[in-house]
């Protein structure tokens, strides 16, 4: 049985990660700077996962997932570490998630973080049982 | 707000689904692990490498290729261009008139601010990028860049940054003007562009990073190539000169981006986060010049050492003799390079910064003046008894430097703490780097677009299109700015978007001459650009096709460049593969028996 190649198999010259990569940065940029909620966790989650993907194709790592889980705890350690730094411990409220210009931010990137965790997790798991 | 929270998050999620969807289309993950499924290696290699690119547009999105990356910042430069150049004739129409010809004053900053960040960032980086990408792996003889994937990722982060800086242009209509372009100039001084409550403002900062990041990559990526990736015939010594140029350019990039990055976050934190890094009670809005200068004078050698670079590897072409003192052509960009960082307070010699400081600053940027005289003299000897071919290359080659000798000693005045308290913000500044951008920078860029034209497109462009682009630009160049020296000497200040001065504080009537021949000028230039573009395109798809790897006689010299070999290998092996060889057999084998009946 004859596996259909990707196309970074079949091209030398070709991969289709790159676009992806810089319009996550893109988006993680304008999500976290101007405090757009979904578009920072997207953004991030996107970029996390090009990065894994791309590490991947280039034959760095050998599966995408454990780097998608370890840029997800980066992000969450940043994300909860700036917090504990410079948000007062009484406001860190999820009453107060929305209000309050650092904290609506760093959130965003401790969710990301978190989806990523739990995305490389899953897809480590599906790929183990599918073998 | 929850609705547009609602729409956001939405439009998130078609986006996530529809990449995901487009990747497992174009991309099998399974490939990754192709023992999985039991795969032989023998069975992979035959379904691999069948072609090295995909076809249609996925090839242009997905391609790592240094010559099609180098091909995308070049398309992506000219139609930055464009933009910025429409943008240049909006502001000289509009000061046609005393009172503003066609804009009011927040349309005319909007379009000032924009022009410039336009034209340095979005159009002189990347059209440089797309010279060393395509070239430098050719001339060094390399198989590609260094990180080829990482050179995909610094250009697809250029477009959303053009997107984000323009965006003020685009939203402004359909948000009522809540979101409008930025109007801080490109400069962007604390405390203006802190107090501007506009999001545009943001967005045009968001822009300006990631443009950044972009250049750094490239630069990393240029440092990391010329470095490890050269062939084995090609070593320091014998390194080519638009390298050694890249080379320093990308050390300068790699020291000053990340500081601009740096400041321009400092700047959004003051803007979103009440920060006080450029506050009074804080750093001061004096530090936000600091910051910026650091950066910003570095960048003005990160724009022209390239193009130098390229007017240096062309002109002797042309002039039937080698680079007259190479080395010293070479010693003289690292001295600028490493110079350019102890100049950045000459922009400030009126901020009532101490005076002990001014002077040593005007110092470090007088001496300047001799690596640059170096290089100047160097191509005067050059073509000195030199078999001179006036080329359209040729004669842009000459215009850089006709041109930058009035842009370089014009800023030597400036450099002078006494003449620059005089001159400081008046148009003649204005006029000494316009003189270098557009004279000098610009014109080396259409140096190498014709230089090499038959290399990207395999075709000759119009000879005389060509030198009517070329005079065109000459005189449109000279007549714009050499009358903004003449505004600046009688005192109009720059960035203005009307001038009805008290006839008893200037001269009115002059100064609207001048700047009624500088609009002239403008449209002179305009003209001139417009023939360029047709010429590109028209002989892109319909002039001579090249027959072999010389098309300009450079063999008989012997400076015929790796760049060329290359060119002619590649015509080589396309005709044994598709053209003449198949055109025998099918005689062989079919035509002649036939004819014979």
């Amino acid at each position: 049985m004859e596996e259909q190649p990707g196309l970074s198999d079949q091209y030398r010259t070709a991969s289709p990660w790159p676009v992806f990569v810089a319009l996550g940065l893109v988006l993680s940029e304008i999500g976290v700077f101007i405090g757009l909620f979904p578009v920072a966790v997207f953004g991030l989650i996107l970029f996390g996962g090009s990065i894994a993907g791309i590490l991947t194709e280039s034959g760095y790592v050998t599966r995408p997932w454990p780097t998608l889980v370890g840029v997800g705890v980066v992000l969450a350690i940043i994300a909860v570490g700036l917090a504990v730094a410079y948000v007062p411990t009484a406001d860190i409220t999820v009453a107060n998630i929305g209000s309050g210009p650092v904290l609506t931010r760093l959130v965003a990137v401790a969710v990301a973080g978190v989806v990523m965790v739990a995305m490389g997790g899953v897809g480590s798991v599906m790929e183990q049982t599918k073998v | 707000m929850a609705v547009g929270d609602l729409v956001l998050t939405g439009l998130m999620a078609v986006l996530l689904v529809g990449i995901i969807a487009l990747l497992t289309r174009i991309e099998n993950w399974r490939s990754y692990t192709p023992l999985a499924g039991g795969g032989t290696a023998t069975g992979e290699d035959a379904a691999v490498l069948n072609r090295e690119k995909p076809a249609g547009i996925i090839r242009w999105l997905t391609t790592v290729d240094h010559k099609d990356i180098g091909l995308l910042y070049g398309l992506y430069g000219i139609i930055a261009f464009a933009v910025g150049g429409i943008m240049a004739m909006l502001i000289r129409v509009q000061l046609i008139a005393p009172g503003g010809a066609i804009l009011g004053a927040n349309a005319y900053n909007s379009i000032l601010t924009s022009h410039g960040i336009t034209m340095l960032f979005l159009f002189g980086t990347p059209i440089i990028a797309a010279f060393a990408n395509y070239f430098i792996p050719l001339l060094i003889g390399a198989d590609d860049m260094a990180f080829p994937r990482i050179n995909a990722i610094a250009f697809w982060l250029l477009p959303p940054a053009a997107l984000l800086i323009w965006a003020g242009f685009f939203l402004a209509p359909v948000t009522e003007n809540m979101i409008e372009p930025a109007q801080t100039a490109w400069t962007m001084y604390t405390p203006l562009s802190v107090e501007q409550a506009n999001p545009g403002v943001d967005l045009m900062l968001l822009g300006l990073h990631l443009s950044g990041v972009a250049a750094t990559m490239g630069a990393i990526n240029f440092i990391a190539t010329v470095f490890t990736e050269r062939g084995e015939d090609v070593s320091w010594a014998n390194l080519d000169i638009f390298s050694w140029t890249i080379l320093t350019q990308s050390a300068l990039i790699l020291f000053a981006f990340p500081l601009l990055g740096s400041a321009i976050v400092m700047l959004l934190m003051d803007r979103n986060l009440q920060t006080t890094f450029f506050a009074v009670e804080g750093g001061g809005p004096l530090l936000w010049q600091h910051l910026f200068w650091f950066f910003g004078h570095p960048e003005v050698y990160i724009l022209v050492l390239p193009p130098m670079g390229l007017v240096s590897l062309i002109l002797p072409k042309f002039s039937g003799r080698k680079l007259f003192g190479f080395k010293f052509v070479v010693y003289s960009t690292l001295a600028i390079g490493v110079l350019s960082f102890g100049v950045w307070a000459h922009h400030m010699f009126s901020t009532g910064m101490d005076p002990r400081l001014r002077a040593s600053f005007m110092a470090v940027s007088l001496a300047i003046a001799i690596p640059s005289a170096v290089k100047t003299f160097n191509w005067i000897t050059t073509m000195w008894n030199g078999r001179l071919r006036l080329a359209t290359p040729m004669l842009f080659c000459i215009g850089f430097v006709a041109n930058f000798i009035i842009g370089g000693v014009t800023g030597v005045f400036l450099a002078s703490i006494p003449v620059d308290l005089v001159l400081h913000d008046t148009y003649y500044v204005v006029g000494h780097f316009h003189y270098v951008v557009m004279g000098a920078i610009g014109f080396a860029v259409f140096a190498g677009i014709y230089y090499w034209f038959p290399v990207f497109t395999g075709r000759m462009y119009q000879r005389t299109l060509g030198k009517a682009h070329f005079w065109l630009s000459m005189i449109g160049t000279n007549l714009t700015f050499f009358a903004m020296l003449a505004l600046g000497y009688l005192g109009m200040p720059r960035r203005y978007a009307t001038y009805e001065f008290d006839g008893a504080i200037a001269p009115l009537a002059q100064v609207s001459t001048f700047h009624l021949l500088a609009t002239v000028g403008a449209f002179i230039l305009l003209v001139g650009q417009l023939i360029f573009v047709w010429n590109l395109l028209q002989s892109w798809l319909e002039g001579p096709k090249i027959e072999d790897g010389d098309p300009w006689n450079l063999e008989r010299d012997g400076m015929l460049d790796k760049e060329w070999e290359w060119y002619d290998r590649k015509l080589e092996t396309a005709i044994t593969d598709g053209g003449e060889d198949e055109e025998q057999s099918a005689l062989t084998d079919g035509g002649k028996p036939k004819s014979d009946d």
